[in-house]
């Protein structure tokens, strides 16, 4: 059996610290967020990590107004997808940023955060 | 392999029921079956799609149940869940049972019921079907999801609220012509613009609601199909994913899975998105009708809202798309939504959709898209 090279729950655990991770096929040299068995790409399987910088831009944005029942007393929140400066993207809560101020190419930080007692993916100002 | 053909379609009123989704199903498989004149007995199999009824009614093993209310307990059953898509891709499967010769005739649809719970609830059962980790976590809503591809588009392509809009206004208007839909009621695109934000730039009426309803297709052998009346040949029928995570997207302005299930589905048929004359697309949000138009090829990349704004996509326009109304007006049963529009499709192939028909509609094409854009379904039909 191989081991991982990250798991969900490491990803996770280093997202809390403040650190988030992703891995880079050592045959290709795609980048990918974890956890992945196969490279995409070229279907090998030699990832090594790598620390991301946390900085990236939003791509695209909404304000939720109807939410689950877990997250009603929240209204309103804004989800981002944020394009990270190595290239791959992730979904995030925006916080401490006015929405009104929320725009496609707005600079953003990653920034971890807790939800039901789980580390979540945050953005906030640059 | 063998030419597989529909030649019975069912649906249930859209709406409130105070039935079970089993109860719905075995209404519209009756009724399916009444249509292509063979007993129950007949049916081989069931193939079914039921999505969230572990959650609204407490309730697995749902194919099994539906076979036992229907009165055909011991066929051999299988649930499919693609989440939206589910029975879409339970009809693929059986059309493959058909061709490879296993089977003659088989029973797909699905049935789902959801107006049974709040609307806090339901928006949480189908948030299950985004990533519980990195995604239910951030209080992503389906709404959500799709207001991120129409920011997207928005961005990229300048479509406009009022472009998005005007799909609703269209679907709600074919709605009025389908007296099964959810919603039978002409709406304004001031009444659109207006309404209360739900996950912006998405309103109350650029979103499908919840529905309650059951959908059921007879799926025969060419052999079975040369007996019956009105027989509908399965042309193509497609299916592809995409990455799971928003975050994997690399361009949330586009669906590759739906281009990549429709080029699979015209290259099968040897058509093109010149030869379709009727659509039955899934428009669970505007935007998602606007996207798909595009993704099957029958507008350019970008164009889609021009499309849905000059009424090229209405009854009487150059590509009529979603005549029953849609999810927008005729409801969106998640497990039944794939079965429903293939009944529709059959329907107008047959020139047996009265008011709302397409006239001389020879070539029909349907798209089911699961939850996350991570599941597309598309068939193709055409008439002898």
């Amino acid at each position: 059996m191989t081991e991982p090279v990250i798991t969900l729950r490491h990803f996770f655990e280093k997202a809390r610290e403040g650190q988030l991770t992703a891995v880079r096929c050592g045959h290709c040299g795609e980048l990918a967020v974890p956890p992945k068995e196969f490279c995409a790409s070229c279907s090998q399987r030699r990832w090594e990590p790598v620390g991301l910088s946390g900085e990236g831009t939003i791509a695209s944005y909404t304000v939720i107004r109807v939410a689950p029942r877990g997250h009603a007393a929240e209204v309103p929140y804004a989800i981002a997808a944020v394009q990270l400066r190595e290239g791959v993207s992730m979904l995030g809560r925006v916080v401490d940023l006015p929405i009104e101020r929320l725009a496609v190419g707005l600079p953003v930080r990653f920034r971890p955060l807790t939800s039901g007692g789980q580390t979540a993916i945050g953005f906030g100002p640059a | 392999m063998r030419r597989v053909a529909v030649i019975g379609v069912g649906v249930t009123k859209f709406g409130k029921h105070d039935r079970t989704s089993a109860e719905l199903f075995a209404e519209a498989a009756a009724d399916a079956l009444a249509d292509a004149e063979l007993p129950a007995s007949a049916v081989q199999a069931l193939y079914y799609g039921n999505v969230v009824g572990g959650e609204t009614e407490k309730q697995l093993h749902t194919s099994p149940q539906a076979a036992s209310v229907l009165g055909i307990p011991t066929v051999p059953t299988t649930r499919f869940e693609t989440a939206c898509a589910s029975s879409h891709a339970a009809f693929r499967h059986a059309v493959m049972d058909v061709a490879s010769g296993t089977s003659e005739v088989v029973l797909v649809g699905g049935a789902e019921r959801v107006l049974n719970v709040t609307t806090e609830e339901s928006t949480e059962y189908f948030a299950y079907a985004s990533d519980a980790r990195w995604e239910q976590t951030l209080g992503l809503t389906f709404p959500g999801v799709f207001a991120l591809v129409a920011r997207a588009h928005m961005t990229r392509h300048g479509t406009t609220e009022a472009q998005m809009a005007a799909v609703a206004v269209k679907n709600h208007k074919h709605g009025v012509l389908n007296p099964k839909a959810q919603f039978q009621k002409e709406i304004t695109l001031e009444q659109v613009l207006k309404s209360a934000m739900v996950a912006d730039p998405l309103k109350l009426y650029d979103c499908c609601p919840f529905t309650d309803g059951g959908a059921a297709v007879v799926v025969v052998s060419e052999e079975v199909a040369r007996k019956a009346r009105r027989p509908i040949w399965v042309l193509a029928s497609a299916a592809a994913s995409d990455w799971m995570l928003i975050g994997d997207k690399r361009d949330l302005s586009r669906v590759p899975a739906t281009e990549r299930a429709a080029a699979t589905a015209y290259r099968q048929a040897g058509l093109g998105p010149g030869d379709v004359d009727v659509v039955e697309l899934h428009d669970c949000f505007t935007i998602a009708e606007i996207v798909a138009t595009e993704g099957l090829g029958l507008f350019e990349l970008g164009t889609g809202g021009v499309a849905a704004e000059k009424g090229w996509t209405s009854l009487g326009g150059k590509v009529p798309v979603n005549p029953s109304g849609g999810l927008k007006a005729k409801g969106h049963p998640i497990g039944a939504t794939g079965a429903a529009q293939i009944a529709e499709i059959v329907t107008q192939l047959r020139g047996a959709a009265d008011r709302r028909q397409v006239d001389g509609a020879k070539v029909g094409l349907t798209h089911t898209l699961g939850g996350n854009t991570a599941t597309v379904l598309v068939s193709l039909f055409g008439r002898d």
